[in-house]
């Protein structure tokens, strides 16, 4: 390899860092180091004539590495490194650093110690510069199409989007019929409209617009020709990575041919079999060939398979004009290849009977609000009549009971969020429709968060619907009356009410879809503790899971409203569309690689991956080597930390690379004080060292700062060598345990850093010389107090003295 | 109902109550009032609310939690500490709310009657010869004499001592 020929530009930043850095002394320090070809100094270099000079100096083959002093408020990493490509060198041959708020401003009021701490930056990072190894983009190519789990509200919007783009999609539903549960609720609210209504397709790419109504059934949703709808299948298998999935998908018979089916219902009328319709809520009974309601997609029949007596029966073949119905169809598998996923899965009403106190189980006249919206649709098991199912009389006193499971640390102790909204819209609807009816809601709060719901709320009390602040401990019933009676204290009144009810409705939690945890691990994405799908971070990549190519919306990741839902698709739409756009994945190489030989095949890397890009491999019989997939890494570093062998580097962190940097950092004191080494994750730890320079928070000029893709990267035997380059003190700074950029790295850091101060005592080296810091960037403060704390504690320890030195 | 005071001494209160055994989930509350509608002895008696109890401790209002009557009129039936939501455990929770309240130096006359029979005769309740009777009409073997000395040995290194007789609360 060429030699390393470095180039220095050294910003003062207009003159303001010459107030306090002696530039003169560090141009000479400088010049003093080996393999330094070039040395610019100027005010700034992020643009102008100062970038020209980076620009010209590579273009003349002066220097092939290139090191940038330039203040934060101006490092524009992107413009330079953009530049210094443009000009014919790799990005990666840049190292840059900040002399203004990790140096200048921070120890404003000692010059001579920051000058000397200049000095020391500098020189880690013209060192880390002759190290640098250029890094090349990698391509991986990536299907146009994507795959759609789930078929309610959000699958259906987020296939919509899709598919308007140009698209192949893939809309998978387990039931026989699309909707979900929205297409069940009836309504929706705030505005009260029809729940199977979505934004129909209103591209001009491929679909017809002309024709489009927003009912689901006559939206021209099913005739978009690259929207292929699979209902009553499931995805049972999924292999290979991001852009290039191969799905196994099962489909059961429907027995009846979605080509010939006219859904003229000579079948129904003739099946002699009857059963309890669960689609319904088990209000009513359905025929063994069926539909849901008449409006639902695809308009074509079905067979309940456990109901039917196929060829003992037979009559609806009979009758069949079309010769629609084939009694022998079976489960078919299929595969799918798709190039993104998005898991559109949502939720279900926890089972209340799991409340014993409410005695869901023992009497048919509690219900639930998903029970009772299907007793409100006109299309529903009663027409619209709100009745006791225990008698089919109408029921004029009805009691809702709010948080059902919800909010109960027994069963699930978050906020369902949308139970006030969905117990306000159906009481509101029982109350336009019959306003005699006596209408009480149990609720501990109230909750309508979102635009239009707080006048809901007011609505619903000027119905006369009334509101007991309580929750009921129990319900039961008055025989000899014919009543249920809700036994509740209203705390505002402390008084107790024993609430007659013909009907009671439980407001009842909201959970994770049946089938949500075989799912997440055929797609090896990770649930929240309460069952959901985990977002990759809830605020900056909200449908996003730690799998590149798979998407999350809608009720999947937690319990949504319809707006909400929608919302949430279009967003996961949005991202599928910026990884399926190009056809392919280009990413930098900047990835772990393991040394082959040294591989113990010891399993921790694959297991400590939060990616899942290292998978051992068979080399002979009974051998195994790890293997980094560089489309899955994301460059971390964590593997690098946990491999017991050292046998794993990250490119552009190696450990030569950050052993230069140490040294450097080390070997220049310059103050009175003891060297502590910093080393700070590249996102909460270094910024929130960035924002105690910008704030001019001062602290020691003896602490010095490196920073890494992820605390989680440091090896053990790193900390044991800071010690011996000088370390009077070693800090780790990353992010909140919670809050790490990278799945669980800061608290892998913290444990390892836990058992390197068992081995710091084996060699003599007092524990208390090793911290781990967690904070965020608006904590610039807590590093400059950590950074002033650490530097007390080791002058306090006195000098360390390592074993061997005399 | 005095108003909250805000006062900090007032509201170390919580924190006494969370740092003894029993009362640790003190602060869990969120008034659903289902331990209230659970309780059978608020039906009878207005004058004591479990969700009340909590309420006045979350606020600090130490004085009128622990020299009240309510406290001691819980039943420990525990079907308040079954149904809570929030996992509160009601009834232990009244019971160091008395523990506090009889180092506070607060305690219905009943309860120091109690304890001073115990220390003195080695029984909660005296036995009248009317029980005694009744035993044996029943078959039942005559009540053995308690070992007076053992147990208030066990009383002493346990720091169990007759309670002040306080003014009987209302």
């Amino acid at each position: 390899m060429e030699q390393p020929k470095v180039g220095v530009f050294l910003s003062d930043c207009g003159k303001q860092l010459s107030e306090v850095l002696d530039f003169a002394a560090l141009t000479s320090f400088v010049k003093t180091v080996p393999n330094v070809t070039l040395i610019v100094r100027g005010s700034e270099f992020w643009r102008g004539k100062g970038l020209q000079s980076i620009i010209d100096a590579v273009k003349d083959k002066k220097v092939n590495r290139v090191v940038v002093a330039e203040s934060l408020t101006k490092i524009s990493d992107v413009n330079i490194a953009q530049a210094v490509e443009n000009a014919g060198l790799n990005s990666y041959l840049v190292e840059m650093i900040d002399l203004k708020d990790h140096c200048a401003w921070p120890h404003q009021k000692t010059p001579k110690e920051a000058t000397e701490k200049a000095k020391a930056m500098l020189l880690a990072a013209i060192e880390r510069a002759k190290l640098l190894e250029p890094i090349e983009k990698i391509e991986f190519p990536a299907l146009k199409s994507a795959l759609i789990i789930g078929g309610g509200i959000a699958g259906m919007q987020t296939a919509v989007d899709l598919a308007d783009l140009g698209f192949d999609v893939n809309l998978i539903e387990k039931a026989p019929f699309l909707g979900g549960l929205s297409a069940r609720v009836g309504r929706f609210f705030p505005t009260d409209d029809c729940a199977i209504c979505i934004q129909p397709p209103s591209s001009d790419v491929k679909t017809i617009t002309h024709t489009s109504r927003k009912c689901v059934y006559r939206s021209g949703f099913s005739e978009i020709p690259n929207l292929n709808i699979l209902t009553n299948s499931k995805v049972v298998a999924v292999e290979g990575v991001p852009g290039n999935y191969k799905v196994t998908i099962e489909k059961k018979p429907r027995y009846v041919d979605a080509d010939k089916c006219v859904a003229c219902d000579k079948c129904v009328s003739v099946c002699p079999v009857e059963t309890l319709d669960g689609y319904n809520a088990n209000l009513s009974k359905r025929k063994a060939i069926y539909i849901n309601v008449p409006t639902v997609h695809p308009q074509v029949y079905v067979i309940d398979e456990d109901a039917c007596k196929f060829h003992d029966c037979a009559k609806c073949v009979e009758v069949c004009p079309t010769d629609a119905i084939d009694l022998d169809q079976k489960t078919e598998q299929a595969t799918l290849n798709v190039g993104s996923i998005v898991v559109a899965t949502g939720f279900k009403e926890f089972d209340s009977s799991n409340i014993k106190e409410y005695h869901y189980d023992n009497y048919p006249d509690i219900i639930t609000n998903l029970e009772l919206a299907r007793m409100i649709d006109g299309f529903g098991p009663t027409g619209g009549a709100i009745i006791r199912p225990s008698n089919g009389k109408p029921a004029k006193k009805i009691v809702f009971i709010q948080c059902a499971g919800s909010r109960d640390r027994r069963y699930n102790p978050y906020c369902s969020g949308i139970c006030c909204m969905i117990s306000l819209k159906n009481a509101s609807l029982i109350k336009e429709a019959n306003p005699d009816a006596e209408v009480s809601i149990c609720y501990i709060d109230i909750r309508t968060t979102g635009r239009e719901h707080e006048y809901y709320y007011e609505r619903a009390r000027e119905m006369g619907i009334k509101f007991v602040k309580g929750r009921p401990t129990e319900v039961y019933a008055d025989e000899e009356k014919g009543k249920l009676i809700v036994d509740v204290e209203d705390a505002l009144l402390k008084r107790f009410l024993d609430l007659e009810a013909d009907l009671v409705v439980l407001a009842a939690a909201m959970v994770p879809a049946e089938g949500t945890a075989e799912l997440a691990e055929i797609l090896g994405v990770d649930l929240e503790a309460d069952g959901f799908f985990k977002e990759y971070n809830a605020k900056l990549r909200p449908t996003e899971t730690k799998q590149k190519g798979i998407f999350l919306c809608g009720g999947a990741t937690f319990p949504k409203d319809a707006p909400t839902a929608s919302l949430h698709a279009h967003s996961a739409a949005m991202k599928a569309t910026k990884f399926l756009t190009r056809g392919k994945i280009v990413k930098d190489q900047r990835t772990a690689v393991i040394n082959e030989d040294y591989c113990g095949d010891c399993e921790f890397c694959p297991v400590t991956c939060p990616y899942g890009a290292i998978s051992l491999v068979p080399t002979t019989e009974d051998h195994f080597v790890a293997r980094v997939n560089d489309l899955l890494c994301e460059g971390c570093g964590v593997c690098v930390g946990t491999c017991p062998l050292n046998a794993i580097e990250l490119r552009h962190s190696r450990p030569n690379q950050m052993e230069a940097q140490i040294n450097a950092l080390m070997s220049v004191n310059g103050t009175s004080k003891p060297l502590v080494l910093a080393i700070c994750c590249q996102e909460c730890g270094h910024t929130a060292v960035d924002s105690s320079g910008m704030a001019k928070m001062q602290y020691p000029a003896n602490v010095r700062v490196m920073k890494v893709p992820c605390a989680g990267i440091v090896r053990v035997n790193q900390i044991l060598e800071a010690f011996k380059a000088g370390a009077q003190g070693v800090m780790i700074v990353g992010c909140k345990t919670d809050g790490c950029h990278y799945e669980d790295g800061s608290d892998k850091a913290e444990k390892k850093m836990d058992f390197a101060k068992v081995l710091m005592k084996e060699y003599g080296i007092e524990p208390e010389r090793l911290e781990t810091f967690n904070m965020v960037y608006i904590e610039g403060n807590q590093f400059a107090e950590a950074a002033q704390m650490m530097t007390e504690r080791v002058t306090k320890l006195g000098p360390l003295t390592l074993m061997g030195d005399s | 109902m005095p108003h909250h005071t805000g006062k900090a001494a007032n509201m170390a209160f919580s924190e006494e109550v969370t740092s003894r055994h029993g009362g640790e989930t003190l602060t869990s509350c969120y008034q659903c009032g289902t331990c209230a509608s659970s309780c059978p002895v608020a039906r009878l008696d207005s004058s004591f609310n479990p969700r009340e109890i909590i309420k006045l401790s979350l606020l600090g209002e130490k004085e009128e939690v622990v020299s009240g009557d309510a406290i001691w009129q819980c039943c420990s039936c525990f079907n308040c500490q079954e149904r809570c939501p929030q996992n509160v455990e009601i009834a232990d929770l009244i019971y160091a709310l008395r523990n506090i309240a009889l180092e506070a130096g607060h305690s219905p006359n009943i309860y120091s009657d109690f304890a001073s029979a115990l220390i003195d005769e080695g029984r909660i309740v005296k036995i009248s010869k009317f029980v005694e009777s009744k035993r044996g009409e029943y078959g039942l073997p005559p009540l053995k004499p308690v070992g007076i000395e053992d147990l208030n040995k066990i009383l002493a290194a346990t720091g169990f001592t007759k309670p002040e007789k306080t003014e009987a609360t209302k």
